[in-house]
């Protein structure tokens, strides 16, 4: 076991909506990141996960508010501080962001030199411009991008560089935990390969400790990865290594999941592809038991008011589910 | 800079060809018409004569006057030949003074109003609306009903009522004029001060009806920038929210630029209307005259430079707006 | 629809300015039932007759009288008898003559009056009054002792043959008649105008002919607009590069100049209304043409009409089934702000005095002009243009008000 970097306890949070409704998008959600890995986090659009991302920074404005539980980044736990000591010595040094869409993450009259610097001051209101550009200009090239870069607007640059600048950027003050939320979802191939490039080399040369990886595509999770964890309305429902992720899911919803995806390895040619009927429940008001139960072909009576807590199994793996692991493979295996 | 030479030589282009094409229509639309201007301005000239040969005399006299008696491209070219030498034929109402020197006195007064009047209206309607964008609830419920309807009261109404208000009923400003009656325009103190206390009324009225046009359409463009994505990354990096405000407004601001280069043709109708109702000595009372003696080469002349000035000042405004505008300059760069 | 509809009801911005618009036309419809009759009618020969009730003195005085005995009757008279001016006069005697004013109010009637009749006696000549000046004092005197005095006016009328004057009734000072007895009460609620006309009978009449302007106006506007820009967001390459060039030409040129051009060589005579309103609509369709072009390209490539494209439908069926349903809401958006500023561009063309023939309708743009000419602005006669610069407002105000309620409904980003 490394030292833990990240660790998130029970967090909740709601959106609230211009008529008063609350919409549960994070629900009771627990997990560690340990120094050095990554972690991904797999779900249809619209099951939280994006929300889990906004939640983790500890940093809330409306519309989403925060409800109850602990976010804990190297020791500290950031849940209960007061939101102006979180903007200052929390975000970015400790823990940053990569946005969704990177396409417009960049103000496009400002140079990114100037944003740098805003950035930087935003935490050390004394530092020199000169020391900044200076420690830009050598974060930039030990990542590959061009120099120049920085003396242009956000405009000028292409979608790739774009995307490459926002996570420069983002990793300029080192913290500790990165979260990427579809970072390269919006690229063509080879900008995607330069991202996923460079968001490993910010993890071996130290820049970052720990990542969570945000995305919607499975296959891009089982090459940047070491965990899995997927995500089912607000609540997280399984979580394992990506391999056992991948190849032996374990809890209904996952097992749907991993097979309507196509995974490029031997061996998975023959599977069916097969996709999960039915909608994610409306998060405004969570159904009762099982957010699952109401698309889970195996759903028994008892699924729809029982609590179903989160049941840990073999080394280290968990997942949500009234029935037992080997009666779910027994039930996978008749397929 | 180079992209920045192929926009300012495009705009130049563009402004040659629409000061053209606005040549041409001032000198066809008047020749288009069924009604003859010759035989318009003689039958008006000749009321009361009985002889017919008088009125024979009168109408070669303008013919010749207009050059009408010769085919139409010939005239254009005298025309456009004349304009060149600022020859702007004779006045009617004022005979014989030149055109030139009609417009060239009233020209000053018309720039030295509307201009001022026209920026500062611009940058308090901005003002505003970025204030009820950014601080919404109470400020945004109470002043945007009053911009809007403040920005639908007519040019010419609140001049009015300025008029009354402050001139007739608290006798607070003169009413009438750009400067007091029995005073000769020269340097000296006490007619600057004259000048100054006639130029309030008009100059407030305009200034009231730009804020609020300006400051309903500045709200709405910064309430879409405060939801770009730019501003969420912003906070999630920990810059201060005043910083991001400052973002905000300068990228909600720049296309207020061209939103005053649209609105200019527009607003500059309603202003001249109230140079009337204050007798301001400036080129919306010069048409008036001009329009009520009938003087047919006052008011073509008075169109094309009121046509030529808005021109001008949208060119400049488009010039400007490039330079300060990285999104113009990226732009340059697709084409 | 019936749910798009229903949304549009729920915005607050568009319900407000649907109603201000619902009860300006509802009063345009409604009070020419009410009040009918021509609303150029020259009734008042004077001009700018106060807005107020009218009652005939000569049916007054003919009418059956009730007494009334009314403790305050006698100070109203006296209130009304002396003016703010004659006041002012009264206090510079007293400081004339050197007599003690201090603590003296002037709005105080009953006081001035005592020390007037104490000090005041014809045969004083104060330093430095002019003999106009002493004689206006003495006309005071002599009006202030009648009030005092006489309690009855007789009438008499002129005998038809024999010429003398014969007597046939009396007014006392407790003489009423009941108003709704009078034979002839007109109530003019904003006065009359510098020709004598009834103002509200001619505004809600203006009301309504800038209306009808202010709608032909939009509708040449959107047409124009609507046709320039389907063709050129739809066909594309040629025709929309000619098209886009003229309209942008159209944008930078002020229509407002084009209009005072046109409207001038027109001439007096052949300006009437549907000519100035057709005119107007002919300068202000450049807007409309550029959000419909931008519009139907971004609609030009999607699957729907691709499909229509496939099957070979027409140009005219696809255009008007798969693309139009889905820019109705911004041609209705455009549509409603040319009405408005059809409506502002005729007011500001009467104002210049271009405006339509004057002779037969009046408009919003007419009466603030003629208003302007007899100077009511400075002459204090609000009635005569005040209301006209408050209609012409609220028109403007609910329309732009819808507009922006619609906007909000069909561009969520400027929600909340």
């Amino acid at each position: 076991m490394g030292k833990p970097i990240l660790e998130v306890r029970n967090l909740k949070t709601k959106y609230v909506t211009r008529f008063h409704e609350d919409v549960y998008a994070v629900d009771g959600v627990s997990f560690t990141i340990e120094e050095g890995k990554s972690l991904g986090i797999a779900g249809e659009s619209g099951c939280g996960k994006s929300t889990l991302a906004l939640s983790m920074m500890g940093y809330y404005f409306p519309p989403l508010h925060y409800i109850s539980g602990e976010i804990i980044i190297d020791g500290k736990n950031i849940s209960g501080m007061d939101p102006d000591t979180v903007r200052k010595t929390i975000l970015g040094t400790e823990i940053a962001y990569i946005p969704q869409a990177a396409m417009n993450a960049l103000n496009p009259t400002q140079k990114i030199i100037k944003f740098v610097i805003d950035v930087i001051r935003a935490h050390d209101p004394k530092a020199d411009k000169k020391e900044i550009r200076a420690r830009a200009e050598a974060r930039f090239a030990e990542l590959g991008l061009p120099r120049d870069v920085l003396d242009k607007h956000a405009v000028e640059l292409s979608g790739g560089m774009k995307q490459r600048t926002v996570i420069a950027v983002s990793t300029i003050l080192s913290p500790k935990v990165l979260i990427a939320d579809e970072p390269s979802s919006a690229l063509d191939v080879t900008s995607q390969k330069m991202v996923i490039k460079m968001m490993r080399e910010l993890m071996e040369k130290g820049y970052i400790k720990s990542m969570l990886f945000i995305t919607h595509e499975l296959p891009l999770l089982y090459n940047v990865t070491d965990d899995i964890m997927v995500m089912y309305a607000g609540q997280i429902v399984e979580k394992g290594t990506a391999h056992e992720m991948v190849f032996d899911p374990v809890h209904p919803y996952s097992h749907g999941l991993m097979g309507s995806i196509l995974v490029p390895e031997e061996g998975t040619r023959g599977t069916k592809l097969t996709a999960i009927p039915g909608t994610p429940p409306n998060l405004k008001k969570p159904p009762h038991g099982c957010r699952f139960a109401e698309r889970c072909k195996y759903a028994k009576p008892e699924c729809r008011y029982s609590n179903i807590p989160e049941r840990p199994f073999e080394d280290g793996r968990m997942y949500r589910c009234l029935m037992g692991v080997d009666e779910l493979k027994e039930e996978y295996s008749h397929e | 800079m180079k992209g920045y030479r192929k926009y300012f030589g495009k705009k130049l282009l563009w402004f040659v060809i629409t000061l053209v094409v606005a040549v041409i229509l001032n000198f066809v639309l008047p020749r288009l018409m069924p009604a003859d201007p010759v035989s318009a301005i003689t039958g008006k000239m000749a009321q009361g004569m009985t002889d017919a040969s008088a009125v024979q005399e009168i109408y070669k006299r303008y013919e010749a006057e207009f050059g009408t008696n010769k085919p139409i491209v010939e005239q254009f070219f005298i025309f456009v030949g004349n304009l060149f030498k600022g020859d702007l034929g004779t006045s009617f109402s004022q005979y014989p003074r030149k055109v030139s020197d009609i417009i060239s006195s009233a020209i000053g007064w018309t720039i030295c109003l509307q201009l001022p009047a026209i920026i500062v209206g611009w940058l308090l309607g901005n003002l505003l609306g970025a204030l009820a964008a950014y601080i919404r609830k109470g400020f945004d419920k109470v002043l945007m009903p009053v911009s809007l309807f403040l920005s639908n009261v007519p040019a010419f109404g609140m001049a009015v009522i300025l008029l009354v208000l402050f001139g007739v009923t608290w006798k607070i400003a003169p009413i009438a004029g750009g400067y007091a009656y029995d005073m000769i325009p020269n340097f000296s103190w006490p007619f600057i001060k004259s000048v100054i206390s006639h130029y309030q009324l008009p100059f407030f009225s305009i200034v009231l009806i730009s804020i609020g046009g300006q400051a309903v359409g500045m709200r709405s463009m910064s309430i879409y920038e405060l939801n770009a994505d730019y501003v969420k990354y912003a906070r999630f990096l920990g810059i201060k929210d005043r910083k991001i405000v400052g973002y905000v407004f300068r990228n909600a601001m720049l296309p207020q630029v061209t939103g005053l280069a649209l609105s200019i043709g527009t607003m500059i109708g309603g202003a001249l209307v109230a140079e009337i109702i204050f007798s301001y000595p400036g080129l919306g009372s010069t048409m008036y005259a001009a329009v009520t003696a009938a003087d047919y080469p006052l008011i073509s002349a008075t169109t094309l430079i009121i046509t030529i000035m808005v021109l001008l000042v949208t060119f400049l405004l488009d010039i400007i707006y490039g330079f300060i505008d990285p999104r113009v300059k990226a732009a340059q760069f697709d084409v | 629809m019936k749910n798009t509809i229903r949304q549009v009801f729920h915005s607050s911005k568009f319900v407000t300015g649907f109603v201000i618009l619902v009860i300006i036309l509802l009063t345009m419809f409604i009070y020419p039932l009410i009040n009918p009759g021509n609303p150029l009618e020259m009734i008042g020969v004077g001009t700018f007759a106060k807005p107020g009730t009218y009652v005939s003195l000569y049916d007054a005085s003919r009418t059956g009288k009730e007494t009334l005995r009314l403790s305050d009757a006698d100070e109203k008279r006296l209130n009304r008898l002396l003016s703010d001016a004659d006041r002012v006069s009264m206090v510079e005697w007293f400081s004339a003559m050197g007599i003690d004013i201090s603590g003296l109010d002037i709005s105080d009637t009953d006081a001035l009056l005592d020390l007037w009749k104490a000090n005041y006696t014809p045969d004083s000549k104060p330093a430095g009054m002019t003999m106009a000046k002493r004689n206006y004092y003495k006309r005071l005197d002599k009006a202030i002792k009648e009030i005092g005095a006489s309690d009855t006016l007789i009438i008499t009328e002129k005998h038809a043959e024999t010429g003398e004057l014969e007597e046939i009734g009396s007014i006392t000072k407790t003489d009423y008649v009941n108003v709704g007895q009078v034979a002839n009460v007109k109530s003019l609620p904003l006065g009359t105008d510098n020709f004598g006309r009834d103002v509200l009978k001619e505004l809600v009449s203006a009301t309504g002919t800038s209306i009808v302007i202010g709608l032909i106006a939009g509708t040449v506007a959107t047409l124009i607009g609507l046709a320039l820009g389907l063709l050129s967001g739809y066909v594309g390459g040629l025709v929309d590069d000619l098209i886009m060039f003229v309209t942008n030409i159209f944008t930078v040129i002020p229509g407002f100049v084009l209009l005072i051009l046109i409207s001038y060589s027109i001439g007096q005579d052949q300006r009437g209304a549907a000519v100035v309103a057709i005119v107007i609509g002919f300068t202000s369709w450049t807007w409309t043409a550029r959000s419909v072009r931008s519009q139907v390209i971004s609609l030009r490539n999607r699957d729907h009409v691709n499909l229509s494209k496939l099957s070979g439908h027409s140009l005219i069926r696809i255009v008007l089934t798969d693309i139009l349903p889905y820019i109705a809401s911004y041609v209705v958006m455009a549509f409603i702000l040319q009405v408005s500023s059809g409506i502002l561009a005729e007011a500001q063309l009467s104002l210049l005095g271009l405006g339509p023939k004057t002779t037969t309708t009046p408009t919003l743009g007419l009466m603030m002009n003629w208003a302007m000419l007899y100077s009511a602005h400075t002459n204090g006669s609000w009635w005569a243009y005040f209301p006209v610069i408050l209609t012409i407002t609220c028109i403007s105000f609910s329309l732009n008000l819808m507009n922006t309620g619609l906007d909000q409904v069909f561009n969520p980003t400027l929600r909340d």
